[in-house]
């Protein structure tokens, strides 16, 4: 026979390789399925949890403007009615950049120019990180630094030399806490105050001269009532009287008033006996249980609401434009309202964590994810177990201890794929069921397509990224075997 | 009968095994077993040794040795003229790939792979192509006759056929040295035959050496050499002449 000078082995090219372990989990179909599963279940937690958390994050977010415009009525009905306190016109002087309207409306108030508003504007800022500081601090050292004062009496308190002198003592002594700012910083802040509190106290008289001119043009009606003319010579009255009131926000304030009027209407109309007789004669009870939700619910279908319609107008007289259709409108709208309520409670405290999901749902993912490993880990070393004989020829025949780990990485990876798309689509189907039954109607609109397929990625990538890590020491381990120690295993 | 062999110390045979104070020790629990207490032997370029001893005796030891499998705790083994003990563990698995065919008792073909597949894996590790792995594959699985059933499974063939697809492998690469492990040891008496005719017809006419620890004593018939090894240590080697001699005498 020839001789033949001994080299080193060459490698085989991945493509065979794949081909080889592919072949074999196909012949062991079963146990992969096994496997499979495992992967899947763990990815179908994972991407259960992104993806609800996902949809009520984007609830949250609309609910969150949704839920600003429909009070926006409160809003202007409390600012038309009393002035601001000091403190909130610091927030609004902080909040207020140059050239805004809210900017125009500190300036006109309190006659000043908008260079001035500009400066008090930054004092104004720095006031709000000190209330923030104070309201930080816990009770007993705030007691000691600044006694019971609360808000701007913070800073009227501390103008005395001798209250400020032992508030600088006190604040050394307290090694635990760290103050926002040097005290020559905080010094000349409380030096500057005096300036603020001018601008301040004159935006607030400015605010009560507009109120009164208002409320002289009032005539007798209420605020809320008065403000169903936003779009009209109210909204002009507002605007004269100092407040800038956009027409855009005047349309939408309007429509919330009349909204809401209608809704108190229909609400009240159930005080009517004869309404309430004819409720009860078509619902079939007693008028003593004709309820609410018993009239939301007629409004719901536009027959039905044409037929309470014709029964508000023999009985009561419904304000003008009180339709079967706007009644219609007003339900679904109340409907919208209460599902906007809803939304906005299930959605509280998410946020935070990895994607979003929260702390805790972070760390239930984690601890599901590290089952999973150790699952697949397991799975793997009975794999390999399984098949030291198959090793150990192998090698006989001239495979590299690489070829070896590769084999059972790209089965792991394999299976890691499958388990993962399987169970992404399982958690995807799973999430969105249960959201659409929470939020309904709602989440359709809002579909996060984009952040679903990011999601979906992850927990993909997850699986596979979990299933050779898993199978990582398995494989090593299969790799290094001798060959003839694996048969006499066996 | 005409002889093949010639007298070990002739010139002209070249050494293809050589081992020298051979030793192999388990260790387990804190305490150490000989498989091997030193061995030395020479296994000459074509000849057909085979390998008796009861079980336990350090048979199967001797083999992964003399066949890289398994590294001695000391003494040094060469084949083909080169220490296994100096090898790379890529090296070793080219010197496995191509210079040495194994045949084991139980077979241990690749279960998910067809017959052709099994015998061209070797190849394919070789870095041979797949045109020429398949073409040369076929050509062998011929040589064993089993060219009609080349994409059978394993679970799909006899004990016979089987063992033949793994002499196939074992060929893959054109080795000079088959080492079987009682290869008759799971077939019939008649498969067996058939099995041993293989192994014979690849000495006489391919010049393959064999070595074949077996319990077979049809074996007697096809060697040139006997070895019986007993305790880790050779008892003795004789040339079957002289070992037919003694048998006669014993009838």
């Amino acid at each position: 026979m020839k001789h033949i000078d001994v080299q080193p082995q060459p490698v085989l090219s991945f493509g065979r390789t794949f081909a080889i372990a592919l072949r074999g989990v196909q012949y062991r179909l079963f146990r992969a399925l096994v496997t499979v599963a495992v992967i899947a279940v763990a990815m179908a937690f994972l991407m259960n949890i992104l993806s609800e958390s996902l949809f009520k994050r984007v609830v949250a977010v609309a609910v969150r403007d949704e839920i600003r415009v429909s009070r926006q009525a409160d809003h202007w009905i409390a600012r038309l009615s009393v002035p601001q306190t000091a403190e909130e016109v610091i927030d609004d002087l902080a909040a207020a950049e140059p050239g805004t309207p809210a900017s125009r409306e500190l300036a006109r108030f309190s006659g000043r120019d908008p260079a001035a508003i500009e400066q008090a504007g930054k004092q104004a800022a720095q006031a709000r990180e000190y209330f923030r500081f104070f309201d930080d601090i816990n009770y007993g050292r705030r007691r000691v630094l600044i006694g019971n004062a609360a808000g701007i009496g913070i800073f009227e308190r501390l103008q005395d030399p001798e209250a400020q002198a032992r508030f600088f003592e006190s604040l050394g002594q307290m090694r635990a806490v760290r103050f926002i700012a040097t005290p020559d910083g905080f010094r000349a802040f409380l030096a500057s105050w005096p300036a603020l509190r001018e601008v301040v106290a004159a935006v607030r008289e400015g605010q009560r001269q507009g109120i009164g001119q208002l409320h002289a043009k009032l005539d007798g009606r209420t605020v809320m009532a008065a403000l169903a003319d936003a779009e009209g010579a109210f909204g002009e009255a507002v605007r004269q009287a100092g407040f800038v009131l956009e027409p855009e926000e005047a349309t939408s304030l309007a429509k919330q008033i009349r909204l809401s009027e209608h809704r108190h209407f229909i609400e009240d109309s159930l005080n009517v006996p004869e309404v309430r007789k004819a409720v009860a004669a078509r619902k079939d009870v007693l008028p003593g249980d004709v309820s609410l939700d018993m009239i939301w619910g007629l409004l719901g279908h536009p027959d039905t609401a044409a037929w309470y319609r014709d029964l508000l107008a023999q009985h009561t007289s419904p304000p003008p434009g009180l339709d079967g259709d706007r009644l219609h409108e007003v339900a679904r709208a109340r409907g919208r309202s209460k599902l906007m309520v809803r939304a906005e409670l299930i959605t509280m405290g998410t946020g935070g964590g990895f994607m979003n999901i929260g702390p805790r749902m972070t760390w239930l993912a984690f601890v599901s994810m590290l089952v999973c490993t150790v699952g697949i880990a397991n799975a793997m070393l009975m794999s390999v177990t399984e098949r030291f004989r198959e090793i150990a020829t192998l090698k006989c025949l001239g495979a590299l201890d690489g070829f070896i780990m590769t084999v059972f990485l790209i089965e792991a990876a394999i299976l890691g794929l499958v388990g993962g798309v399987a169970g992404t689509l399982i958690g995807l189907v799973l999430g969105l069921g249960r959201m659409l039954a929470v939020f309904q109607s709602l989440l359709l609109e809002l579909f996060p397509g984009g952040l679903l397929l990011q999601a979906a990625g992850i927990s993909m990538v997850t699986g596979i990224a979990l299933a050779a890590v898993a199978a990582a020491y398995p494989s090593l381990r299969a790799a290094r075997l001798a060959p003839m120690e694996a048969m006499r295993i066996e | 009968m005409a002889k093949k062999e010639q007298a070990p110390d002739s010139a002209e045979k070249r050494v293809i095994i050589r081992t020298i104070g051979m030793k192999k020790l388990y260790r387990k629990g804190g305490q150490e077993t000989a498989a091997l207490r030193g061995v030395d032997v020479e296994i000459y370029t074509g000849e057909f040794i085979s390998v008796m001893g009861p079980s336990g005796s350090g048979k199967s030891t001797f083999f992964n040795m003399i066949g890289a499998l398994d590294s001695p705790s000391e003494g040094r083994v060469f084949i083909d003229e080169v220490d296994v003990a100096q090898l790379t563990a890529e090296e070793l698995a080219f010197l496995r790939c191509r210079k040495i065919g194994y045949i084991f008792q139980s077979y241990n073909l690749i279960k998910y792979m067809t017959a052709l597949e099994n015998v061209t894996t070797p190849m394919a590790f070789g870095g041979v192509p797949d045109d020429d792995a398949r073409k040369r594959g076929m050509e062998i699985l011929g040589l064993v006759g089993l060219r009609e059933r080349w994409f059978h499974r394993p679970i799909e063939m006899s004990g016979g056929q089987q063992q033949r697809v793994a002499i196939a492998r074992a060929l893959a690469n054109q080795p000079a040295i088959l080492l079987c492990d009682e290869p008759t040891a799971n077939l019939d008496h008649h498969t067996g035959q058939e099995i041993l005719d293989i192994l014979q017809k690849l000495n006489k006419e391919c010049g393959v050496t064999i070595i074949c620890a077996t319990h077979d004593h049809r074996m007697m018939n096809v060697c040139d050499r006997l070895m019986w090894i007993r305790d880790g240590s050779i008892e003795r080697i004789a040339r079957r002449d002289e070992v037919h001699v003694e048998l006669a005498g014993i009838d």
